[in-house]
């Protein structure tokens, strides 16, 4: 128990630096139903050098790429795409495709399996079949802080964005075959996990540690890796990880959030720091809901200003607000993408949707989901 | 008399809705004892049941009921070449083209290996060739089916399936040939000798296409419902199957066409990918158990060395080729001879080939055919055992019909 009641120590890490993790689909060619490929795939890319890493996901029709630590959206992107076409050579190899998007619109959550590793197997007996219904794909974004404070400031600021990523990210319209009517149904499959949804108030490191001592103390957690928060801090990184993106659809979007992350970061620490107020959370999960369910068209309650206003609206002024910090990153042209988004309400969902409309079936639109994520949408057609 | 009109006559008139329920009944029971007892394939335990019922075991099923089971067999076996076919994605046997190498080469090298043991036993080189021919191909069905029911998925299990198309397609092309080659040793003439297999294998493919191309039109017509594409495929495997009959062409070859065609040539996708599972269900129990019984275990005694050494031949030569060229196309050698131990069950549709080739060429001679019969035997009680174990030690096998 030594160990266990050690506190935690957050690593410094240059501000504002970028990493990013994204869960990725294998399907077959066949009916791009998910696959077992993982064990194959990472035995191929294993050979190979590369930045960054490729690694095994919870079940074995996932894999996870983890992009080492980027100053600029431009590097981390050339690093995502190198990653995307070693893994796409593997997978045509193995006659297997690799796609993003946040759920695989028709696998059974039944025929899952648990890749063999003592920690998988741990979450498998612990969770039942929630662990295999968590067969949800998401990115996760790391952003760099200086010290643990900071960390816990810059959670709280970014908490407020919150619905903005789930909005720019979503592409997880269809669940077990269906349309769920929502722009993100992952975080959904999410929702039931007991250590879910925001971190408790807490304003300094200090009280996070406390917080964090009492929950192993109570024995309901033994490492940051149990909790599954939307936003959490990562001591061992130095660094806040914000995870509520689905894996979007192309590695260039990924890097558009990462970016976007990045911009608000810069400005939320940059501003005078007024304490957080616990009050900012009595509208989050409202305006989280808001944002899964009807994407861009969704409503946003600012609790400081009162106001009511569509997240279009409000990503499009955040944008805005955030031109000089782009600038200064070199994120400018990444940021105005995004801004085209939202004007024109085109995210993941609705491609996918789209795509089902289009083809009419959704093997084919994992097939096409699958041909834009390698890159080869635009040369095919 | 007359008023007891409504009851039956005896003997019972023969039913053949009759015969495909008692077939699956008994299929179902032999099968789970099977599993559940031995733990051994579900199929090793049809084929057995079939084997006790057949005329090798208490003559339940005598030759005249198996050949009035026909229909179910071909029905089953259409099943199973058209969704093996459909398997096979071109694109992919282009650019992995070791694959596609491995595939050729071990049918080959298997065709040698029993060739050279054959003659060692002192067979004819004609017969020799014949029977070393059948023993080329691996067993779609025992393939397909095992995979099916372990939900096998990984690469051991993708390649398993493309060789097993590989091999079975290069088996029938070679039989032809050699009967054409029989044919001028019967000194029927070269047009007899050349038209033969050119009208077997040319009418077979293209069968197969011309069925492949209605059903990609079909298929857009019909638009992309599931229930209607199930009936437009069982259609398509039906009307292949009794029309490769009707006009003495190769069923394996045309329902293989009829699969990669379909596939590969729907460049709009509007086919879906229909699972065939259920209709899998009802004929698979049958179709092994008629296997089972159209088997013979008399042969083995007599001939028991000749079936050793030809079963081990092929064993041997497919495992070594397979297992050394899967190196080239990046798989680890224990994948490599796992890929190649999955190809030890031998087709039942080695019967049909043998009985057609005794009756038009009889030097074939009743020892080889014995020989070649029993190994079919043997191979179809161990090579579903042979696969299943292939697919779960390399760890491909699924967890849905767990305990």
């Amino acid at each position: 128990m030594t160990e266990a009641t050690e506190r935690l120590v957050f690593k410094r890490s240059e501000p504002f630096r970028l990493g990013v993790e994204i869960e990725l689909q294998i399907v077959n060619t066949r009916d791009y139903n998910l696959s077992r490929g993982a064990p194959d795939l990472l035995r191929l890319t294993g050979k190979q050098r590369h930045a960054g890493e490729i690694k095994p996901e919870i079940t074995e029709s996932m894999v996870e790429m983890a992009t080492s630590i980027h100053s600029s959206h431009d590097s981390l992107l050339r690093e995502l795409l190198e990653m995307r076409d070693l893994l796409v050579r593997g997978a045509d190899r193995l006659n297997l495709a690799i796609c993003g998007g946040g759920s695989h619109p028709f696998q059974k959550w039944s025929e899952q399996r648990i890749f063999a590793r003592p920690r998988f197997a741990h979450l498998s007996d612990l969770y039942g079949y929630l662990a295999k219904q968590f067969t949800v794909f998401g990115q996760h974004i790391h952003v760099g802080c200086g010290n643990g404070d900071d960390a816990i400031h810059l959670l709280h600021g970014l908490s407020r964005y919150i619905p903005h990523f789930i909005v720019l990210s979503a592409s997880s319209p269809f669940f077990q075959g269906h349309d769920t009517s929502f722009a993100s149904s992952r975080l959904n499959a999410i929702a039931a996990f007991p250590l879910s949804g925001y971190m408790p108030f807490v304003s300094s490191w200090d009280e996070f540690n406390d917080y964090f001592r009492t929950m192993q103390d109570l024995g309901i957690v033994e490492s940051m890796k149990d909790f599954y928060w939307d936003i959490r801090p990562k001591p061992e990184f130095g660094s806040v990880e914000m995870r509520v993106c689905d894996t979007p659809l192309t590695l260039e979007q990924a890097a558009g959030l990462a970016a976007y992350a990045q911009a608000l970061a810069r400005s939320i620490l940059a501003e005078p720091r007024t304490a957080a107020r616990p009050d900012s959370y009595f509208v989050y999960t409202y305006n989280r809901f808001q944002a899964c369910r009807f994407g861009f068209d969704g409503l946003l309650v600012d609790p400081q200003t009162r106001q009511h206003r569509t997240l279009r609206e409000d990503i499009l002024e955040t944008l805005a607000s955030l031109e000089a910090k782009a600038a200064e990153f070199g994120s400018s042209q990444a940021l105005g993408a995004l801004a085209r988004q939202a004007e024109s309400r085109q995210n993941g969902s609705a491609w996918l949707r789209d795509a089902m409309a289009r083809a009419g079936s959704l093997h084919d639109v994992v097939r096409l989901q699958a041909e834009l994520w390698a890159g080869r949408l635009e040369s095919d057609e | 008399m007359s008023e007891f009109g409504f009851l039956p006559s005896f003997p019972l008139p023969s039913s053949a809705v009759l015969l495909f329920g008692t077939l699956m009944l008994a299929g179902l029971v032999g099968g789970w004892a099977v599993e559940r007892f031995l733990s051994l394939p579900r199929i090793a335990g049809y084929v057995i049941t079939g084997l006790v019922l057949g005329p090798g075991g208490v003559s339940l099923l005598d030759p005249g009921t198996l050949h009035d089971a026909r229909i179910f067999m071909d029905i089953a076996l259409g099943l199973v070449l058209y969704d093996l076919g459909h398997r096979i994605r071109l694109r992919w046997l282009v650019r992995e083209r070791w694959l596609l190498v491995t595939g050729v080469s071990e049918g080959f090298a298997a065709f040698a290996a029993i060739f050279a043991v054959l003659l060692f036993i002192g067979e004819a080189p004609l017969p020799a060739a014949m029977a070393a021919t059948i023993g080329m191909a691996s067993s779609p069905a025992v393939v397909l089916v095992v995979a099916r029911d372990l939900r096998a998925e990984g690469q051991v299990t993708e390649r398993a399936l493309n060789l097993v198309a590989i091999n079975s397609g290069l088996a029938v092309l070679v039989f032809t040939l050699l009967i054409s080659y029989a044919h001028l040793e019967q000194d029927a003439g070269w047009a007899v000798a050349a038209a033969h297999p050119a009208y077997l294998l040319l009418g077979s493919a293209l069968l197969g296409l011309a069925m492949g191309l209605l059903g990609i039109a079909l298929a857009r017509w019909i638009g992309k419902r599931e229930d209607a594409q199930l009936i437009l495929v069982l259609a398509l495997i039906a009307v292949t199957t009794g029309l490769a009959r009707q006009l003495n062409l190769s069923v394996i070859l045309a329902l293989l066409a009829l699969g990669v065609f379909s596939r590969n040539l729907d460049r709009r996708h509007a086919m879906l990918p229909v699972e065939l599972g259920h209709a899998f269900q009802f004929f698979v129990a049958v179709l092994f158990v008629l296997t089972g019984a159209s088997l013979r275990l008399d042969a083995l005694l007599p001939t028991a060395m000749g079936v050793g050494l030809y079963v081990l031949a092929r064993l041997v030569a497919k495992m070594t080729v397979i297992g050394t060229l899967s190196r080239l196309s990046g798989l680890s050698f224990r994948q490599g001879v796992l890929l190649g131990l999955s190809q030890l069950p031998m087709a039942g549709t080695a019967i049909v080939l043998v009985e057609s080739t005794a009756s038009f060429y009889p030097e074939f001679g009743i020892r080889l055919a014995g020989m070649v019969f029993a190994a079919v035997a043997l191979l179809e009680i161990l090579g579903p055992v042979a696969t299943q174990v292939a697919f779960k030690l390399a760890g491909e096998a699924g967890g849905a019909r767990e305990q």
